[in-house]
C-alpha cells in the first residue's frame, strides 16, 4: 500500500509538471495580455504531432526533433498572435472566444491531416530506474527534469534579468512601463509566442510517453487552468506547485475514491479554492 | 411597431411556412433551429443582458433532458409533468450554484470557471452513473409527448409538422417573456449590473438578487428546451452536458447578436442549418465553425443583427 501511494505520488508529480508547463503559459499570458488562452491545449497537441512526425516519419533524432517541434509551435503561436490575439488584448471574453474558435480550427485541421486514430511514438529511451523497489521509466524522469528545468529557468529569468523587471513594471502599470522604455507591443507578442512554445515543449515531451490524438489538448488546458488558479494566477512557481498538487491529488485520490470521478477531484478542489481563498494558495508570492 | 408586435409578425410568417415547404428535411432543421434558438435566447438573458458568462447552460439543458425521461419511467408521469418536475429540479440546482457563485461575488472569468466546474461535475455524474443514465451510450427515447387537440382528442406528437408548431410556439413564448422581462424594471437592473455592478450596488440595486434571478430564469428556460429537444431527437447522451454544447450556445448568441432579445435565433438558424445545407465532413465542420466564431468576434462584434441594424440606421440617417 505504501508503495502504491509513493508510486502515485511520483506519477502525480510527473504529470503535474506537464500541467505546470501549460499553466505557466496560461499565467504569463493572463498577466501580460489580460486574456486566458484556451488554445494552449491545441498548441500542445501541435507540438506533440510535430515531435511524432519529425521523429517517426521524417527520421530525425528525438533530441533534435523536440527543439524543432517547439520552434514550429512557437511560429504558429506568432501567426495566431499577429492575426488574432493582437485584436483581443485585455478583452477577456473576446480572447476566450477567439481562442476557442482557434481550438476548433486546429483540432479540425489535425483530424484532417492525421485522423482521429491515436499515434504512438516508438520508444525513445527504453528502460527503467529502480529506487527502493519503485519502478520509474527512464523517459518519464527525463521529461520531469526537462520541464522542471524550463520552469525554473523561466522563474530565474523573471526574477534576475531586465526582462523580468520589464514584465513586472508592465503588469503594475502598462503606461508608465512604456514611458520607461519597455516595448510593450513586443512584450505582449513575445509572451504569447513564449507560452505557445512552452505548450509545444509540453506536447513534444508528452508524445514520447503517451499516445497522442487531436483532442488531447482539451483535457490538459482545463487541468492547466485549474493549476494556474489553484496557485493564484500570476505566480510562476505557483503554476508548478499548482500543477504538481493537482497531479498528486488525482493520483492519490484515485487510490481511495472511484477512478471514474478522477477528473472531478481537481474541480472540487478548484471550486473550494476559488470560494475560500480566491487569490490562490500562494497568494502574495511571485 | 413594438418589439413584441414585430416578433408576432415574424412568428406568423413562420407559422404559414409549412404551407409552402413540405420537405420533412427542412422542417426538421427548422425545429432544431427553433429549439436551439430558444436555448440561445435564454442564455443571452444571463450573458448578453446581465453580463455573466455562464458555462452552466448545457448542464441545465442536459439535466432536464435526463430528468424528464427518468421521471416518466420511474414515476410514471406524462411528458408534460415530467418536464415540469425536471424544470423544478434544474431551478433548485441553479439556485444552489447561483447562490454559491454570487454570494462569493465571483465575476467574469472566475464565474465562468466555477460554473464550468459544476457543469463538468454534472456531466461526470451522468457519464458514470451507468445504472440510471446508461453511461456513454445514452438512452433511446421511444415515447413521444401526447397533446390534446381540438377535434382530434389526445394525440401523440410524432409528426415533424406538429413538432414544428410546438417548437415555434415555445420559441415565441420564450422571446415574448424575455422581451417583457428586459423592458421592465428587472431588465434595467440587469443592464445596470452588466455595465457596472458596483455602481449598481451603490444605487440600491440588489446585485445578488438580480444576478440570481437572471441565472435561474435563463436556466429554467434551458430546462424546458432540454426536455423538448431530447424528445424530438429521440435520444439523450452525456454530450448534452458537454463544454462543447455550452460553447455552441455562446457561438449562436455571438453570431446572432447579444444586443436584442430575438437576435440569437438568427445565430441558431445559421449555425444549425449551415452544416446540413452544405455537406461537410466532421473535421471541416469544426474548422468552419471555429472560423465563423473567430471572424464574428473580430469583424462583427455585434453579430448579424447588430451589424444589419447599424447599416439600416446609417442609411436612414443619410
Amino acid at each position: 500500500m505504501g508503495q502504491l501511494i509513493l508510486g502515485q505520488l511520483l506519477n502525480g508529480a510527473i504529470v503535474g509538471t506537464l500541467y505546470g508547463i501549460i499553466a505557466l503559459g496560461v499565467t504569463l499570458t493572463f498577466g501580460i495580455t489580460g486574456i486566458v488562452n484556451f488554445a494552449l491545449g491545441a498548441f500542445m497537441m501541435l507540438g506533440a504531432y510535430m515531435a511524432w512526425f519529425l521523429t517517426d516519419e521524417a527520421g530525425l533524432a528525438y533530441p533534435l526533433a523536440v527543439p524543432c517541434a517547439v520552434a514550429i509551435t512557437a511560429l504558429a503561436g506568432l501567426l495566431a498572435d499577429q492575426t488574432l490575439f493582437r485584436f483581443t488584448r485585455n478583452n477577456l471574453v473576446n480572447g476566450l472566444l477567439v481562442s476557442i474558435g482557434l481550438i476548433a480550427v486546429m483540432e479540425g485541421g489535425a483530424l484532417l491531416l492525421w485522423t482521429s486514430t491515436p499515434k504512438n511514438m516508438e520508444y525513445v529511451l527504453p528502460g527503467v530506474f529502480t529506487f527502493f523497489g519503485l519502478v520509474v521509466p527512464k523517459m518519464k524522469l527525463v521529461v520531469f527534469l526537462v520541464l522542471l528545468g524550463v520552469i525554473l529557468a523561466t522563474y530565474a529569468a523573471l526574477t534576475r534579468t531586465w526582462i523580468g523587471r520589464a514584465a513586472y513594471a508592465y503588469s503594475q502599470n502598462p503606461e508608465a512601463a512604456e514611458l520607461m522604455g519597455v516595448r510593450t507591443k513586443v512584450m505582449q507578442s513575445g509572451v504569447v509566442v513564449y507560452s505557445t512554445g512552452l505548450a509545444g515543449l509540453g506536447g513534444a515531451l508528452y508524445a514520447s510517453l503517451y499516445s497522442i490524438d487531436p483532442t488531447m489538448g482539451s483535457v490538459y488546458i482545463l487541468k492547466a487552468v485549474e493549476s494556474a488558479i489553484l496557485a493564484g494566477i500570476g505566480s510562476v512557481m505557483g503554476s508548478l506547485f499548482g500543477g504538481v498538487l493537482l497531479g498528486i491529488t488525482e493520483g492519490v485520490g484515485s487510490i481511495y475514491l472511484p477512478i471514474a470521478f478522477r477528473d472531478a477531484y481537481g474541480l472540487i478542489f478548484l471550486v473550494a479554492i476559488l470560494l475560500f481563498k480566491p487569490a490562490g494558495l500562494f497568494a502574495g508570492r511571485r | 411597431m413594438t418589439a413584441s408586435a414585430r416578433v408576432l409578425v415574424v412568428a406568423a410568417a413562420f407559422a404559414l411556412l409549412p404551407v409552402l415547404i413540405k420537405s420533412d428535411f427542412i422542417l426538421t432543421i427548422l425545429v432544431f433551429s427553433f429549439l436551439l434558438g430558444m436555448l440561445a435566447v435564454s442564455f443571452n438573458l444571463i450573458f448578453g443582458f446581465t453580463g455573466q458568462l455562464s458555462m452552466f447552460h448545457a448542464a441545465a439543458f442536459g439535466i432536464a433532458a435526463y430528468a424528464t425521461h427518468l421521471a416518466m419511467v420511474h414515476l410514471g408521469v406524462s411528458f408534460w409533468t415530467g418536464m415540469l418536475l425536471a424544470a423544478t429540479l434544474v431551478a433548485v440546482l441553479s439556485l444552489i450554484v447561483g447562490i454559491i457563485c454570487f454570494r462569493f461575488r465571483l465575476k467574469e472569468f472566475y464565474f465562468a470557471v466555477v460554473t464550468l466546474a459544476f457543469s463538468e461535475m454534472a456531466r461526470l455524474v451522468v457519464l458514470n452513473w451507468n445504472s440510471v443514465t446508461n453511461g456513454t451510450l445514452g438512452i433511446i427515447l421511444q415515447d413521444k409527448p401526447s397533446l390534446w387537440l381540438p377535434g382530434q382528442g389526445v394525440v401523440k406528437v410524432d409528426s415533424t409538422l406538429m413538432w414544428y408548431f410546438i417548437s415555434l410556439a415555445a420559441l415565441v413564448l420564450t422571446v415574448l417573456v424575455c422581451l417583457r422581462v428586459i423592458s421592465s424594471w428587472m431588465g434595467r437592473s440587469f443592464a445596470a449590473i452588466r455595465l457596472n455592478d458596483e455602481l449598481g450596488d451603490t444605487l440600491g440595486i440588489n446585485v445578488f438578487r438580480y444576478k440570481l434571478a437572471a441565472f435561474a430564469a435563463g436556466n429554467l428556460i434551458a430546462a424546458f428546451t432540454g426536455s423538448l429537444y431530447a424528445f424530438f431527437l429521440g435520444s439523450i447522451e452525456p454530450g448534452f452536458l458537454s463544454i462543447e454544447q455550452s460553447l455552441a450556445i455562446v457561438a449562436m448568441v455571438l453570431l446572432g447578436g447579444r444586443g436584442a432579445v430575438a437576435a440569437p435565433v438568427i445565430g441558431a438558424l445559421v449555425l444549425t442549418s449551415l452544416p446540413h445545407l452544405i455537406h461537410f465532413g466532421a473535421e471541416v465542420r469544426s474548422i468552419v465553425y471555429g472560423s465563423i466564431l473567430i471572424l464574428t468576434i473580430l469583424l462583427m462584434p455585434q453579430g448579424i443583427y447588430g451589424t444589419l441594424s447599424n447599416l439600416g440606421r446609417r442609411r436612414r440617417a443619410a
